[in-house]
């Protein structure tokens, strides 16, 4: 079901309500762990005060472990959640400046906000500070741009670099910061001059500690992937619908909406090789080559589209496969132009009326298919439907160009 | 109105709560916190309302106008700032912890702390861009989607942290 969002379960002006909401709850916890204190934040690097660590990978260790369960139980689709592309000299660089930041400045950004809105002066200068810095960072742009965009290893996953399976890593990572947490107390009561307890840590954390670690044993035990995911089509179903032909759209319907583009309501899909569509293509179609049609970025465009999903390929064959594929991904409301391409113009130019049958909707069929054939054979298919001539929208165009930004 | 602030949260229990934040952001939305891009909104906000031809031709800036139908302050981040706002604020004033103050290490004087808190901010400022995304953006979320980029920039700021603590140490030790 989630991302609900990106998949379009829910309506996106909510998006920002959520976003603030969101927030209330990250600021209220991050100023309950002390995070609105530059001494507390700065204690880890001294040795007098882990809180950051504790809390940052408890943290990242409760997010990471929740989204595999999330995923294994297939409340989450992993494809659709963003994963933040790798310019690899560009974050190095970028984190050794933050780091040298972190100790001149005793803040990061997110909790610089939160200790500026309790009153905390050093913080609001640390705020004035990096609003001077990403300035900065904007006019000297075209120097930095080369190491910026460079080393572009795409949105890559840490355990895939590592040559390590993703459940393993999440194992070792449960493991490192347990190590972590009890190696960090044992060192902050030396620096503070406290005695340690005598076992390895409290007994009250045993049963945190014990959960954190048996996850990490579920995770090792659970299959990479969920056996069904509750958001696919069921096969025996899909079976039935395609045995009955239910996902076609007659070529009519297609033709009178392109005609009509104020009722248009579906959302015409070019499965076709790019090639193909870029010779020829429907007014205001999409092109998702057959063989991109289970992309992450393919999934975007068909997932978030209210109209109904049209396929269309120069027969039906293409478009069928990529109806059942998609219909089995769990795209809902997705057809195919019955015949394709080819019965779309036959059904055009070379309609036949039924001389056998003469009634006002017989007459009414006739006119609506000699019109058609003349508007197409102009070409005034795309002056009539949008007005101008609709541009060529290939799958490239349409990919959102998340890649070169920052996510924080 | 002298009250002794209420001691702070388990850690731990600190720790979850934000994962389960963070979890919830990426269950919704689909990507995961930030901070410094909200700061970088308003600058380019800013910049944009003394000279939007300027802010449009440029390489940088031009792409935020694109989005958030021309508004940069109108994005995911910036009302999840606003949030993070509400939210410390609240905390801190119910546990006796709001007012004006400066925390700072015992050997350094109030101009020092600020001077330096200056300082940090900027080379946060920039760093942020690189890394596109600062300590919750890139590093936590990136970690918790188990990114490449998420550990390699948490581990850039670590480690850069501890190689220059020494260094500053009179910032914050005795």
């Amino acid at each position: 079901m989630g991302p609900l969002i990106p998949q379009g379960f829910v309506n996106p002006d909510l998006n920002l309500f959520f976003a603030f909401v969101i927030g209330l709850g990250f600021g209220y916890v991050l100023e309950q762990a002390g995070f609105s204190t530059s001494r507390k934040l700065a204690g880890v690097f001294y040795g007098y005060d882990f809180v950051v660590l504790r809390v940052f990978f408890t943290a990242a260790i409760t997010a990471a472990l929740g989204l595999l369960l999330f995923s294994y139980i297939g409340w989450i689709d992993y494809s659709m959640i963003y994963i933040n592309p790798t310019f690899l000299w560009s974050a190095i660089v970028g984190g050794a400046i933050m780091g040298v930041g972190f100790i001149l400045g005793g803040f990061c950004p997110g909790t610089s906000l939160v200790a500026a809105v309790i009153g905390k002066v050093d913080a609001m200068l640390f705020i004035i500070g990096m609003m001077i810095g990403i300035f900065v960072f904007g006019q000297f742009y075209d120097t930095f741009e080369p190491l910026y965009m460079g080393s572009d290893l795409g949105g890559i996953f840490v355990y895939d670099s590592l040559g390590m399976s993703r459940d393993w890593f999440v194992f070792f990572l449960v493991v490192i910061a347990l190590a972590a947490f009890i190696i960090t107390r044992k060192i902050e009561d030396k620096v503070n001059g406290l005695k340690s307890e005598a076992g390895l840590f409290h007994p009250s954390y045993t049963a945190p500690f014990a959960l954190m670690f048996g996850l990490a044993i579920l995770i090792l035990i659970l299959p990479e992937s969920p056996k069904a995911k509750w958001y696919e089509a069921n096969a025996q179903s899909l079976l039935e619908e395609a045995a009955a032909g239910k996902q076609y759209i007659e070529a009519e319907e297609v033709t009178y909406k392109l005609l009509h583009q104020r009722e248009m309501d579906l959302l015409l899909v070019d499965v076709r090789p790019e090639a193909d569509f870029l010779r020829f293509n429907l007014p205001g179609s999409v092109n998702v080559p057959l063989d991109r049609i289970l992309d992450k970025s393919s999934k975007k465009i068909l997932s978030g589209s209210d109209n109904r999903i049209v396929f269309y390929s120069f027969g039906s064959t293409a478009a069928d496969q990529a109806w059942l594929l998609t219909r089995r991904s769990g795209i809902k409301n997705s057809y195919v132009l019955k015949d394709g391409l080819n019965g779309l113009f036959a059904s055009v130019f070379q309609y036949e009326s039924d001389s056998l049958v003469n009634n006002e909707m017989s007459q009414f069929r006739d006119r609506f298919f000699v019109k058609a054939g003349e508007i197409f054979e102009q070409g005034g298919a795309i002056i009539k439907t949008s007005g101008k001539p609709s541009p060529v929208r290939t799958l490239v165009d349409i990919q959102p160009p998340v890649a070169g930004k920052g996510g924080c | 109105m002298e009250q002794k602030p209420k001691p702070y949260m388990n850690p731990y229990l600190a720790g979850f709560l934000l994962g389960l934040v963070l979890l919830a952001a990426i269950f919704i939305t689909g990507r995961g916190l930030g901070a410094s891009g909200a700061v970088k909104s308003v600058v380019i906000e800013t910049i944009g309302s003394i000279s939007p031809k300027y802010a449009n031709n440029h390489p940088f800036y031009a792409s935020f106008f694109a989005e958030g139908d021309g508004r940069p302050m109108k994005n995911w981040l910036v009302y999840l700032t606003l949030g993070v706002l509400g939210g410390a604020f609240f905390s801190g004033f119910m546990s006796g912890r709001a007012g004006i103050s400066i925390d700072k290490g015992p050997q350094i004087s109030n101009y020092v702390r600020l001077g330096f808190a200056v300082a940090g901010g900027f080379l946060f400022g920039i760093g942020s861009q690189f890394g596109r995304g600062c300590t919750s953006g890139a590093a936590l979320s990136g970690m918790a989607n188990l990114s490449a980029a998420g550990f390699i920039t948490m581990m850039a700021i670590f480690g850069t942290g501890y190689i220059v603590a020494y260094f500053f140490r009179k910032l914050w030790i005795q």
